[in-house]
């Protein structure tokens, strides 16, 4: 029977070769647009490390002015990243299964056969811990030793694009490069990592929600070891002026983020005191100003308070849903049309002894072909659509444009929706051509 | 047979004819106003927030982004002498012929790289505070923005703080831009005035300028102060240079070659035009109005198919009827006349439909995105634009059944 109903389908379609199109075009138009906003909204509010949601937390604590608060638009939220002391100190604690801490530093790299003049890389001062908490992949050697990072000792991993660069994409773990004009021993050599959003660091200074990971990894130490600055963000208040790295790290300036593994929720528990007590203890030496408030994220919840997902693309995605609305009744609207004025063959048929059933059944059948000729033509369409915006946003040197990639899921996410939407369109017609009345077509003729 | 009457005159379309046709297949009318309805909210809010938008991109940056750019320089060691670089690299720029005006600067402007700080007109911490970017800058930072002066004066060159060991000088004097005066001393001049940035050292107001963008890390785009102090406190620092019409790229490439091997410990990190960081700043905004545009545009395509649609399915469906009218005196023009006001009830039901949850949507919008409320001429505008194109698309097949000949009466199908 499917096949006599497809066969009498393709026949419809041959009849009204003009509406077919249009109504598959119409279709296509609304899948499309629905692809490259789903896609889009997808990867930017996306976990990428949903896996670990319930066990990672960012550490934040209110060490700001008294007089105002962090952010003017968020009353309510501490500084992100948190000062020297507090950083270090937390740091101390050994109740969290894995801890780290995080900051940028300009390293220039040098003394290598891949390098004829040294190069400035952003490099992420870090602890051993970072790779395991986030599970990075590593393609040659693994992090350093946690004895390294008390050192420091000089040891340096690299991302695989600037193994690429450096080494030619060789395995260089035990050869010596030069970072700032200092020996360092590359350790590790990462894979592919690339988290979008960056959720580990959403500072804007490290480039953003949609930033590339760093180029190169050092122990966190190396930074008040050299004494170099940090290069991400920085925000001080009060009145010291910090000219000198010492005053740097005794200062009230939140420059370092910091992140913990916790493995259940009694250990969450107990850190959250840990940072209570600590925090007590220095509001009593005079620190702490504000209200008591000290804050363990999960990664979900970081992203939210970050408002990761634009406004922008939120409202593209509503857009795109008002399309898909249109082009639905619009296709409804066709399609009824088109099924009552074949209802005089219809009559026929009912008359011949074809069931209400069947008469339903063999427009769905119709119904599902243009549905599917649509969702292919809407995912071609979807394909470019997406490559235009990629090209739009990565020709002005956006890291949207990032974002802006095949994301399978959402892809697929999108031609369920469709198929589903347009299939449920099609049912009002296919039920109303089925419930004509067979005698007033038979009258007529 | 040609008809007498030139003009399709809408008042004398016989309305029972009309509604009775509509009534008796409501369905595909009922979907179109429907489609008509959605299309129009979102027409008018679309076109309210490409405006917004547009108006954002038009604001002017103050500064000649054309013939400027900047390069950053980076010490690679400890042993890196920052003042040192900074003095040669400002008279190897200023000896270039192709060169207008060059100074030292602590961030990128339009890029979000840079500092800001905040503002008082009290001492201490208690006053209310002004946000406002943070440039240290030497005395040729005017000439090479290409921004005048207003009011005051410029910094003099012996006012110019130099780097000691390594350590920025707190200077005594600020030049700002016109909206940060405005802000601060809303009544009266500020030139002259005490101005405190955070801690007790007072800062005097020498001079103010017209508005041009800063680096916009988190303070307002116009809100700038400008301190006679040379930066690099952090090891490193960028150079501003602004040279002479058409030349940019080339002397660009030049300094960036020349800077990137005259310091012993120091190497070029980037070099930007700032025409690139203009576009880049304006990217979102302009990417957004682009797809907001195209997907309304297409939306409006897919709603004047459905009234094309309609409109011929019911001429198709009804030649008989047209037929008959026809043969019983109803001129062609009647016939256009009759389904031209069938596609504008139709359009006007949806149009009144649209116009409500335009007005939802709105009112949404300034809710949750905080966009100014909807003006209402973009309503109308919507309204109108939608009705005459609604029409344009009922034109095509309403002319059709004007051809219908009124022997198709007599004919049995």
């Amino acid at each position: 029977m499917l096949g006599y109903y497809i066969q009498l389908a393709l026949r419809s379609f041959r009849r009204t070769p003009g509406l077919t199109a249009l109504m598959a075009g119409a279709i296509a138009f609304g899948i499309a647009a629905c692809i490259v906003t789903l896609t889009v909204y997808h990867t930017m509010s996306g976990n990428p490390i949903w896996w670990k949601n319930n066990s990672l937390y960012a550490v934040t604590m209110d060490s700001w002015d008294p007089n105002q608060s962090y952010d003017a638009a968020h009353p309510k939220l501490a500084p992100d990243m948190l000062t020297y002391r507090d950083a270090t100190y937390l740091y101390g604690s050994n109740i969290p299964e894995r801890k780290m801490l995080l900051s940028y530093l300009v390293g220039v790299l040098s003394g290598t056969p891949g390098l004829t003049r040294p190069v400035p890389v952003n490099t992420q001062a870090t602890t051993a811990d970072f790779f395991r908490m986030f599970d990075v992949p590593f393609e040659y050697g693994g992090p350093w030793s946690a004895a390294a990072d008390r050192g420091p000792e000089p040891v340096i991993v690299l991302s695989r694009r600037e193994n690429g660069k450096l080494f030619g994409g060789a395995d260089s773990v035990g050869r010596t490069i030069l970072w700032n004009r200092l020996r360092f021993r590359v350790v590790g050599v990462l894979d592919h990592w690339n988290p979008q959003p960056r959720f580990y660091d959403l500072t804007p200074a490290g480039g953003g929600s949609f930033a590339k990971s760093a180029a190169a990894f050092v122990p966190f130490e190396w930074g008040p070891t050299l004494r170099i600055w940090p290069s991400g963000t920085m925000s001080c208040w009060g009145p010291q002026t910090i000219d000198t790295y010492q005053k740097l790290l005794g200062s009230d300036c939140v420059w370092i983020t910091m992140w913990v593994q916790l493995r259940t929720s009694a250990e969450r528990a107990r850190f959250l005191d840990f940072m209570n007590a600590y925090w007590a203890e220095q509001r009593a030496a005079g620190r702490f100003g504000r209200p008591r408030n000290n804050h363990l994220w999960q990664v979900s919840q970081w992203l939210r308070i970050h408002h990761v997902v634009t406004n922008d693309s939120r409202l593209l995605l509503r857009l795109a849903f008002a399309f898909l609305a249109v082009c639905l009744i619009n296709t409804v609207g066709v399609l009824l049309a088109k099924f009552l004025r074949g209802a005089s063959l219809m009559g026929i048929r009912r008359a011949l002894g074809a069931s209400r059933r069947q008469i339903f059944e063999q427009h769905l059948v119709e119904v599902a072909l243009l549905s599917l000729a649509g969702s292919a033509l809407g995912l071609a369409l979807g394909a470019l659509g997406l490559r235009g915006v990629h090209a739009m946003y990565a020709h002005s040197g956006n890291a949207y444009g990032a974002v802006a990639h095949f994301d399978p899921l959402g892809v697929l996410w999108a031609l369920a929706l469709a198929a589903l939407s347009t299939v449920l369109a099609g049912l009002y017609p296919a039920w109303r051509i089925g419930r004509v009345s067979p005698v007033v077509y038979l009258k007529s003729q | 047979m040609k008809t007498a009457r030139t003009q399709v005159n809408l008042m004398n379309v016989p309305i029972r004819p009309l509604f009775s046709s509509l009534r008796r297949n409501p369905t595909g009318a009922v979907l179109v106003a429907l489609q008509v309805a959605i299309t129009l909210a979102v027409m008018i809010n679309a076109a309210w927030i490409v405006a917004q938008r547009l108006e954002k991109l038009e604001r002017p940056t103050g500064i000649d982004t054309r013939d400027t750019f900047e390069i950053g320089i980076v010490g690679s060691s400890r042993k890196f002498n920052v003042a040192q670089a900074e003095s040669e690299d400002l008279a190897y720029l200023r000896g270039l012929p192709g060169v207008a005006a060059a100074t030292v600067v602590n961030g990128i402007l339009l890029t979000e790289n840079g500092g800001d700080t905040d503002l008082s007109r009290d001492p201490g911490t208690n006053g209310p505070v002004v946000g406002a970017n943070f440039l240290t800058v030497d005395d040729q930072a005017l000439n090479t923005l290409d921004v005048p002066l207003i009011a005051g004066r410029n910094f003099r060159a012996d006012e110019i703080r130099p780097l000691t060991k390594g350590k920025q000088t707190p200077p005594s004097e600020v030049i700002v831009t016109q909206s940060l005066a405005r802000t601060l001393f809303p009544h009266g001049s500020a030139l002259g005035r005490i101005i405190y940035n955070g801690d007790s050292n007072p800062l005097t107001v020498i001079g103010i300028t017209r508005d041009f963008m800063g680096p916009q890390v988190g303070a307002p785009a116009y809100n700038t102060v400008l301190l006679p102090t040379m930066p690099g406190q952090a090891g490193l620092y960028a150079l501003l240079v602004r040279t002479r019409p058409g030349m940019r790229d080339t002397v660009m490439r030049e300094a960036k070659q020349h800077i990137g091997t005259a310091h012993r410990f120091g190497i070029t990190g980037f070099s930007t035009p700032l025409a690139k960081a203009e576009r880049q700043m304006h990217a979102g905004d302009r990417n957004t109005a682009i797809l907001l545009t195209t997907v309304t545009a297409l939306m409006l395509a897919v709603c004047c198919l459905g009234v094309f649609g309609l409109t011929t399915f019911n001429v198709g469906s009804r030649r008989r009827q047209i037929g008959t009218r026809r043969a019983l005196g109803a001129s062609k023009r009647d016939i256009v006349a009759h389904f031209m006001m069938e596609g504008a009830l139709i359009l006007s039901g949806g149009a009144f439909l649209g116009s409500i949850l335009a007005l939802v949507v709105g009112n949404w919008l300034t809710v949750h995105y905080a966009l100014p409320r909807l003006d209402l001429v973009y309503l109308l505008g919507g309204v109108l634009a939608l009705w005459i194109v609604g029409l344009l698309a009922a034109w095509q097949p309403a002319r059709r059944a004007a051809d219908v000949p009124p022997s198709v009466a007599t004919r049995t199908v």
